[in-house]
């Protein structure tokens, strides 16, 4: 049993959503799944939204398992009609955006995507990880190199070319 | 951002001119212009034989966050043939002058219980222990800090627009003693909806005077051309809203009827309120007084562009006359006001786009010189550090952001694993346009969630459009190469020169949004200032 940390997603609203070409009308909800190569995580939805139509609000805290080999986790926006569940938009929102600094209580914003990639609407949420444990695949990205000190002439140290990232607080997978 | 302040002064220890009694003292507050001229704010009233005056008289004056406010005390001792004319006809320069003092308005009301005591000294001599001391000692005029916050949301409004739906907003208005309606928010527009949900409102009891206040509430169909059209409207007061959001029921719109002259004509449309909850709302001020700072960093460009610093024409040119180029004065203007937010004054100071003396371009070298300490002293420190940085690195380029800006939210992030009170501000100061837009956008965005505002300033005669994007004042969030979004807008762009002639200066324009930024952050994450007093929960009436 791989080791997982718990986390506290509250799914606070979504901007212009559509369905069809047409602006969402009702009963949008969200679903928050965790996936990883290894097992199947967990998902968690909130409830319906009945009035907001295409500007949905829950404000829900959801609690969702994340593995420790996952890398990210899937936000789907469906729709309740009546004739069953339609899946309107996702955005998949990588490890490292939440893991830093720990415990932080994160406010994250993502573009949603429909199945075929067009642009459906934003999702607001915000993020807290508890349990530590290294997470995804950490790229450790060398520092900077160190600016020379021009006060003392006579030590030159030689670095080559600067790379001129220094390191982010959070991390970039390729 | 703006609060009206009371000033009251005591002084103590005073000297003693007078032979068989105690000094009569009365104090004159001034403010200092920029030109070192003296504007005289007003006159305590004169108190007899004492050498601890404290005065009654109070004085208003405004404190403004975003500039440097210097004001100078004067003490005088009121000679006994003048103690029956009014204060504000006695003549300074006849009376006997016991010294004076000075300091800046944010020196005061930052301070943790609002007072500041300072050393009385004669005009242009330093400080003498014999001539006692004064303390100013500032209160908010209006303290109350209670507000509501509400979602408000309408359902079956008339349809205006012909090819759509109508666009719906809501405008909230107070009515005063007068009958005159005054405007004290409005919502966003919601496009092509009749059901509209809008974001939650909060209004300050500032804004709204009393649960009991009448408010009238009008919903407008939103039109590009400027004359949107009534879609409804209602009245009621913040206690009726209340009662909706707790017995959820709504309100019907009405509108003025075409066929009854001053009558009322009730629709099908009506307004909703939910989750009406009345909270605590502290101030920027209430903030900085218990112990939260602004921790102030500068990025200065070192792109070949500005031109060599030894020409005159250059942006980097130290003039020997002491006239300050635009890097100094963007430095200078906007560390002036931010160093009283900064308790250590140590602010990191880097340079980007320059040549070391090993040959390497780097994107953020510490303008101090040093290895590995990035933090320089003082306004003077970045000063100097700049000025001896322009004899150790060459220009060269390009102009990437996108290393300080994820240098200086590195700082910010490291700073929370050990506090919640510090909010830091990057100055970044450019004669050119970026060219890694992307990975600008991507720190940005990253930084967004951070304890971090960006201030840009763009100098020289570059055309800075594409800088505009970055500064989401349109609208418009932010959005990575990843899809993420700006959680908020952190970036404030003013080019200097077009602020060249106008009233508002540049420091201005680039702080005046701070306050706001910092709050956003606070507020959304429900971080209160640590020791709030008790007087910071009790409603005081304005005077």
């Amino acid at each position: 049993m791989e080791n997982s940390a718990t986390l506290e997603i509250t799914i606070i609203s979504a901007e212009d959503l559509r369905l069809s070409h047409r602006p969402l009308k009702k009963n949008a909800f969200v679903t928050v799944r965790s996936t990883s190569t290894l097992n199947d995580g967990g998902a968690s939805s909130t409830s319906l939204d009945r009035d907001g139509g295409s500007y949905p609000h829950w404000n829900e805290k959801l609690k969702v398992a994340l593995p420790a080999s996952a890398r990210s986790i899937s936000v789907e926006v469906c729709c309740k009609t009546g004739t069953g569940v339609r899946l309107v938009a996702v955005a998949a929102i990588p490890v490292s955006d939440f893991c830093e600094p720990a415990g932080y209580l994160h406010f994250l914003s993502y573009r949603l995507r429909e199945r075929d990639g067009e642009r459906n609407g934003i999702i607001n949420l915000s993020v807290r990880m508890e349990g530590a444990g290294p997470f995804g695949r950490r790229v450790q990205r060398p520092l900077a190199a160190p600016p020379t000190m021009w006060a003392k002439g006579e030590e030159r140290r030689n670095y080559g070319v600067a790379v001129g990232h220094p390191v982010g607080y959070g991390y970039r997978v390729y | 951002m703006s609060k009206s302040h009371h000033l009251s002064l005591s002084a103590s220890k005073l000297r003693n001119l007078d032979v068989l009694s105690k000094s009569d003292p009365m104090a004159v507050i001034y403010a200092k212009k920029l030109d070192g001229m003296l504007e005289e704010l007003g006159r305590t009233e004169v108190i007899m034989n004492t050498l601890n005056p404290v005065w009654i008289t109070k004085f208003t004056i405004n404190y403004h966050f975003e500039i440097v406010q210097p004001l100078v005390f004067r003490v005088y001792d009121i000679d006994t043939k003048y103690h029956n004319t009014s204060v504000k006809m006695l003549k300074l320069n006849e009376q006997d002058y016991l010294g004076e003092a000075s300091c800046t308005l944010s020196e005061i009301v930052t301070k943790r219980d609002r007072s500041l005591t300072l050393k009385l000294k004669y005009q242009n001599r330093p400080a003498d222990a014999h001539l006692g001391t004064i303390t100013v000692h500032a209160e908010e005029t209006v303290a109350s800090r209670a507000a509501v916050e509400m979602i408000l949301r309408c359902s079956r409004l008339e349809n205006k627009d012909v090819f759509s739906k109508s666009d719906p907003f809501l405008r909230i208005s107070r009515i005063v003693e007068s009958g005159i309606s005054i405007p004290i928010c409005k919502t966003e527009v919601i496009n092509n909806n009749l059901n509209p949900v809008w974001k939650p409102v909060t209004l300050t009891m500032q804004q709204f005077g009393s649960k009991e206040n009448p408010l009238i509430i009008e919903c407008f169909d939103f039109n590009a051309n400027g004359k949107h059209e009534l879609l409804g409207e209602l009245q009621g007061s913040m206690a009726e809203l209340e009662k909706l959001s707790r017995e959820k029921i709504g309100a019907h719109f009405y509108v003025p009827s075409s066929v009854r002259q001053g009558h009322k004509k009730m629709l099908k449309g009506q307004l909703f309120v939910d989750n009406f909850c009345e909270k605590i709302q502290y101030s920027f001020l209430d903030y900085i007084s218990n112990g939260f700072e602004l921790n102030f960093m500068v990025a200065v460009d070192f792109t070949a562009s500005n031109g060599n610093p030894r020409s005159p024409d250059s942006l980097h040119y130290i003039d020997p006359s002491g006239r300050l180029n635009s890097y100094q004065q963007a430095i200078v203007g906007v560390g002036e006001v931010l160093q009283f937010y900064d308790t250590d004054k140590c602010f990191p100071a880097w340079g980007f786009g320059g040549r070391m003396s090993d040959g390497s371009v780097s994107h953020c070298f510490n303008l101090n010189g040093s290895l590995d300490e990035c933090e320089v002293v003082g306004v003077e420190g970045i000063m100097s550090s700049y000025a001896m940085a322009l004899h150790n690195v060459m220009l060269a380029g390009p102009t990437l952001f996108g290393p300080v800006i994820n240098k200086a939210a590195a700082i910010a992030s490291k700073s929370l694993s050990h506090s919640h009170n510090k909010y830091f501000v990057l100055l970044i100061i450019t004669d050119g346009v970026i060219t890694d837009a992307v990975e600008t956008k991507d720190a940005i965005v990253k930084a967004s969630d951070l304890p971090l505002s960006i201030l840009i300033v763009g100098v020289g005669g570059a055309d800075f459009k594409q800088m505009e994007i970055l500064d989401a004042d349109n609208g418009k969030r932010l959005e990575s190469s990843t899809g993420r979004i700006a959680t908020r807008d952190i970036v404030q762009f003013v080019p200097m020169r077009e602020m060249q002639g106008r009233q508002t200066s540049i420091v201005q324009s680039l702080l005046e949004e701070l306050p706001g930024q910092f709050l956003t952050y606070m507020r959304c994450r429900d971080i209160k200032p640590i020791f709030a007093h008790p007087a910071a929960t009790s409603a005081c009436q304005p005077n």
